[in-house]
Formats: C-alpha cells, structure tokens, sequence
C-alpha cells in the first residue's frame, strides 16, 4: 500500500512538473509563434499568385510583408458574392461569421490580376489548408499552395511541394458550358492517363502512394469553387464586359 | 577493439597529469558511440529519422541538433532523479521526461526556425520514439551518476548526428548537385550531360547510404555479427 501511494506520488509530481515547464514554454513563445504563422500565410498568398517567380527562391520576412502589403488586400464577402464594408479576414470569426468569406485581391499595376481565396479540406490524417489563386477571368487558375497540414512525408505531403502545385497553373475551372467543373486529381500523369484534349485543362497529375489525400484535394476544390461562385460570378460578369 | 586495445595503452601518458577535464573512463563513455558503439551503424536504431530527415544536409543539422539536444538533457533529468524512479513505472516516466523535452523543442523551432519547423514536420515529434533516447534512458541514465549520463547522451548523440550528417551530405550532393543549399556541381558537369541521382532524393537512396556506411565501417572495425 505504502509503496503504491509512493508510485502514485512520483507519477504526480513528474506530471505536475512537466505539465508546468511546457506550459511556461508554450506561453512564452506564443507570441513569436504566432507573428511566423501569419507571416506564412502571406507567403503562401504570395506564393499563390507567382511571387516570387521561382517557388524555390526564399523570401525574407521583410521582403513577404512588404510585397504583401504592395500587391494584396484582403476583402470580406457575403453569402451573394458581395464585399462587406469596413471588415478584413482578420476580423472574420470562423464560428460566428459562417455566411461570410474571405477573399485577397491581387493588384498590379493599378489593375486587379486575380483572386485569392483560402481553401480547406481533408485529406488521409489531417485537415489540409491552401490558397487558390485564380485569374480575372475567374475561370484559370493562377496557382495553388498548400502551408499548413499533418500528411505523410513523402506521400500526401508532397501536396505542399512546387512540382505539385505547378500542375494547376494555367487550368481552368469552369466546364465548355460555363458550369464550375472544377480540377481533378488524377491517378498517374495526366499524359499519360488522359487521351481526351478536351479533359486535359481539368486534371493534374496526381501522387503515388497518396489517394486519399488527392481525392481530398479534389474535393476540396470543388466545394470551395461552389461556396465562392456568387462571388466568382459577379466578377466573371464584370470580365466579359470589360473585355467586349 | 583489438586496434584500440593495443594502441592505447602505449598512447596513454604513464602519469596522469593531475588536473583533466574527463577521466580515461569518461572519455570511453563518450568515444564509443562516435565509432565502435554507434547508435545507428551499429546498434541500428533511430533509422526511422536518418532515412526521412536526410534530403539536404542543412536540416539534417537542425534534426542533429534537436536530437543532441533532448538526449543530453533527457540523460541528465533521467539521472538526477533515478533513484527516486519506482520500477513498476520507469519506463513511462523516461516517456515524459522525454516527451517534454521534444515538445519544448518543437515549439522552439516554431517559434525561432519556422521554415525548419515545417521541413521536419512530424519527424521532431518523432524523437520521442527514436530508440536511441529510451535506450539510453533504461541502459545507461538509470544506473550512472549525472556528469557520465550527460556525456553519454552526447557521445550517442553525436554518434548520430554523425551518420545523420554524413547521409546528408552525401544525398544533397548527389540528389541535388548542392550541400546546404549551396550549389556545388559545376554546371561544366551538367553541360557535359551528368544528371542528379533522383533516387537520392527519396527514402530508398537513404537506406543505400545507410548500408554503405555500415559496411565501409564493418569492413574498417571488423565488426561482424555474431552467430
């Protein structure tokens, strides 16, 4: 009994003691943590919309904040597609505010050059989270990053890699009759899989080893395509018009 | 072992001069796993991390680090309290001692190397169950004072962040044509039609590495299993 109470003692006390160091460490660093968490959203926005040119090429946290700060801005829209005054994502709650979205416009040169909108979905262990860019004629994609998910190194994971996420430039998402198709992830290479021309704008190559996580992929995209269509529409309207 | 049986006590000073920083024994304690004992050649554990961690040789370095880092510490704090540890219980409590450690590494790198922090993603977590750590913890920590605790932590640490690094090196070279991201293939080799290893890149090119290194020190030490 008394050598029990002693187990029971020590297994307390190593809990209480560690329990306290991890909490100090957690707090004390949470700060920093969370300043290089939105710092790497912003890269992948970026990244989203090709800056820098080369994926590969690595940006300061200088560098990210200041072309951040030069070429995007973040929008709120409501259930119609319709920009929210006086809101940023920031101040979006994603309990509260379910009806409304985020949305980064892409500037340059005075013009908007495309739209950013944040995508999640699930893959095999873990919620996957990205941006989609897509260009102003709300139909061809402009790139696509993954930053923040728990997949297999090697497998699922290499969503997050630039081979990846080049496939999807230059796609489009809408069907010949103008309905969302959106993009599919495929089994193999997508030259060697696909015979139809006219498929081929609506799938990429997919990962070996990782169908779930592509499936997941695939999903996700044509969900978030759909929440974001009154948006995407009006935009499309304002599109062809300027462009007639 | 024959070699150094016979070598060092000829090498060794006939008077041990009164003030040295680790004792002939320390000193053992510290060596053997940087060769005759290493954790990976030749205990073969912690391959898990050496296989997935080892693409390029700049976060082979940070995953080297974490691991000397929570081993050294993890013998120290598992030490200092073993004769205190309950039996019926010890292995769970390395468990924590180690997993806090991790932990606290991870949130480190997410706060001071984030990049770092994403590349080696789940593998930091990972060091809780690397067998080098909990190994240390029941054969050696649990029975020594805390000074040769400390230094075999780092001695089997060291061991291999060695391996971990020699991988590394060899793979970014050869996979990559670069060595902490640096280039070091001359693009003269590149027009003359040399490729990069693509199969360096992934897993398997790592095993390959790994067997070589353990056969080209076998075939030096003349290790062999015993049957």
């Amino acid at each position: 009994m008394r050598d029990n109470l002693r187990i029971f003692g020590f297994a307390a006390i190593v809990c209480i003691t560690c329990s306290f160091l991890l909490s100090v460490a957690a707090l004390g660093l949470k700060e920093r943590q969370q300043i290089n968490i939105a710092l790497d959203k912003q890269r992948n926005i970026l990244l989203a919309v090709g800056i820098p040119d080369n994926p590969d090429d690595f940006l300061t946290a200088e560098e990210v904040a200041n072309r951040y700060e030069q070429h995007l801005k973040g929008i709120v829209i409501d259930g119609e597609g319709n920009a929210v005054e006086g809101k940023t994502p920031l101040d979006l709650d994603p309990k509260e505010d379910t009806d409304e979205l985020a949305v980064y416009l892409f500037e340059e040169g005075g013009s908007i050059q495309g739209y950013v909108v944040p995508i999640i979905g699930k893959g095999l262990w873990s919620t996957l989270y990205g941006y989609l860019a897509l260009e102003p004629d709300c139909d061809t994609v402009l790139g696509i990053t993954y930053y923040k998910h728990g997949e297999t190194p090697g497998l699922g994971a290499e969503i997050s890699k630039a081979w990846f996420q080049d496939n999807f430039k230059g796609k489009k998402v809408l069907g010949p009759d103008g309905d969302i198709k959106s993009i599919r992830v495929i089994k193999g290479k997508v030259d060697q899989v696909i015979t139809d021309e006219a498929e081929k704008p609506y799938v990429v190559d997919g990962i070996s080893g990782a169908t779930i996580t592509s499936k997941g992929v695939t999903a996700m995209l044509l969900k978030w395509l759909n929440e974001y269509d009154p948006f995407f529409a009006k935009k499309r309207q304002v599109y062809k018009e300027n462009t007639q | 072992m024959s070699q150094a049986a016979t070598t060092s006590p000829a090498a060794a000073p006939p008077k041990k001069p009164p003030l040295q920083l680790l004792s002939k024994k320390e000193k053992k304690i510290l060596k053997d796993p940087l060769w005759d004992d290493n954790p990976i050649t030749l205990q073969v554990l912690g391959i898990c991390s050496a296989l997935a961690v080892t693409v390029q040789a700049n976060v082979a370095m940070v995953m080297s680090l974490a691991v000397i880092f929570v081993l050294c510490l993890s013998n120290v704090a598992i030490s200092a309290i073993r004769t205190w540890i309950p039996d019926q219980i010890r292995i769970i409590v390395y468990m924590a001692v180690i997993a806090s450690l991790v932990i606290m590494v991870d949130q480190f790198l997410k706060a001071y190397l984030f990049e770092y922090s994403k590349t080696l993603s789940i593998f930091v977590g990972l060091i809780i169950t690397n067998c080098i750590l909990m190994g240390r913890a029941e054969a050696f920590a649990s029975k020594n004072e805390i000074w040769p605790s400390f230094l075999d932590g780092l001695g089997n640490a060291a061991g291999y962040a060695a391996i971990l690094m020699a991988v590394g090196v060899l793979r970014e070279i050869f996979g990559s044509g670069s060595l902490f991201g640096f280039t070091v293939v001359p693009e003269l080799l590149y027009d003359k039609g040399y490729v990069n290893n693509g199969l360096m890149v992934l897993p398997p090119g790592a095993f390959i590495i790994v067997g070589l290194l353990i056969w080209v020190q076998r075939s030096i030490s003349g290790y062999a299993e015993e049957n």
